[in-house]
């Protein structure tokens, strides 16, 4: 082996064994923003086998304070994230394999993604993704390790199906969306200590020291001082529809998916067609042109500015609505571009 | 008497980083609720709780010297 891995290689607990597990895995990233980026980043520069990172969203300027993969340039070019993110692994360490999925993370799409994988890193920015990403661990039997972070205050928790609780039992109900970067911001330092708390965790899986495995749910405030480890064993709900004796994944089901989502961190509506389209961007950027609306594009998507709202269009028939929080508003507007 | 910590955006809500109150013999449930009416907080209903640094759900009933913590889980990545 190369001197590449050596200082990781030297630590014990890794050793030159870890090294080669930690070469035959394939970790799925689930988001490409903050968390997202620093985890890819970390864990290719690792050495992992393969890297599969998803994500549904393009960079933006205000994403740049804090999403480490990315660069003004990606934002001039209006990349999607997990295109940018896969130039940006590629060139940090060619070793390693590094798919990207342009996409949003519904359960269909995890259950395909999750297939194959050695473990799930969280790295999205809400619970109805989390939750299904939650029942995907549990049906597959991969490990998953959630992580959030808003203003200085972080948290992460390792779940390993069939060991520890999992989501669905320590939440019980769904946490109401109050707080988003969108209301209380982000710093930095917040996303960098739940990326290296979950990066760690995935080091002590990859190279299969499970007795290492964090067993508490921490979380820290940077600003406010405040730190605390909460053992979480007597939390496993055997009556759990997601991990218990009789599983069902709720969160799996149709019903339990919208198809339009408010997005953290912006006054954006995202709406999803029933099954992806292949829509012809260059025929749709002539006609709206046409119609005398300012079209952007490149070969993944396609910005509109209309009256009050920008509308970003993908190939796969996703739009992104800008400059609003209504999600009915959002549909008609989409409706009104691709009927 | 018990002692309370309010963690993140919490401690803002009641203006202060812990509280003692008398609690003991009530379930974590009712302690919500008290805590929400007294010190102005909202949406407690959905927030984790632990007991002496263990997990504790909506029923557990508080005893004597306990610490119970209060830890809202966010979203945000």
């Amino acid at each position: 082996m190369s001197e590449r891995y050596s200082r990781q290689t030297l630590f014990a607990p890794i050793g030159k064994e870890g090294q080669e597990k930690i070469r035959g895995k394939h970790v799925l990233i689930i988001g490409a923003g903050a968390l997202g980026s620093g985890s890819a980043e970390m864990l290719t520069r690792a050495g992992v086998g393969q890297i599969t990172i998803v994500d549904r969203d393009y960079v933006e300027e205000s994403n740049l304070q804090r999403q480490q993969l990315y660069t003004e340039q990606d934002v001039e070019l209006k990349l999607p994230k997990a295109a940018a993110a896969e130039k940006r692994l590629r060139e940090i360490n060619s070793d390693v394999r590094i798919h990207s999925v342009i996409g949003d993370a519904n359960p269909q799409k995890l259950a395909e993604l999750a297939d194959g994988k050695d473990l799930i890193i969280d790295a999205t920015d809400n619970f109805e993704t989390r939750l299904a990403m939650n029942d995907i661990s549990q049906k597959f039997k991969i490990p998953w390790i959630y992580g959030a972070c808003v203003g200085s205050f972080g948290m992460s928790f390792t779940i390993i199906p069939g060991k520890t609780p999992c989501l669905n039992c320590l939440l019980k109900k769904l946490p109401i969306q109050g707080m988003t970067c969108d209301t209380v911001g982000i710093i930095s330092p917040a996303v960098g200590m739940v990326v290296s708390h979950q990066v760690a965790e995935a080091l002590k899986i990859l190279v299969e020291d499970w007795d290492a495995v964090r067993p508490a749910f921490v979380s820290f405030d940077l600003w406010r001082n405040q730190y605390s480890s909460m053992k979480v064993g007597k939390a496993k709900d055997e009556s759990c529809l997601s991990c218990g004796e009789q599983p069902t994944y709720p969160f799996l089901e149709v019903e339990n998916q919208t198809k339009s989502t408010v997005l953290c961190g912006r006054d954006t509506v995202q709406v999803r067609p029933p099954k992806p389209l292949d829509i012809q961007l260059d025929e749709l950027a002539k006609q709206l042109g046409a119609l005398g609306y300012a079209v952007k594009g490149n070969p993944y998507l396609l910005s509109v500015e209309m009256k009050d709202e920008r509308v970003v269009i993908f190939k796969d028939g996703r739009a992104l609505v800008h400059g609003t929080k209504d999600m009915t508003a959002a549909k008609s507007l989409y409706n009104r571009i691709l009927g | 008497m018990i002692k309370v910590l309010f963690f993140a955006h919490l401690r803002d809500e009641a203006g202060q980083e812990s509280v003692e109150v008398e609690a003991a013999g009530k379930s974590i449930a009712e302690l919500k609720q008290e805590l929400a009416s007294a010190y102005g907080i909202q949406k407690l209903d959905a927030v984790m709780a632990a007991v002496n640094e263990e997990f504790a759900d909506d029923d557990e009933v508080i005893k004597e010297g306990d610490t119970v913590a209060f830890i809202p889980p966010v979203s945000g990545g």
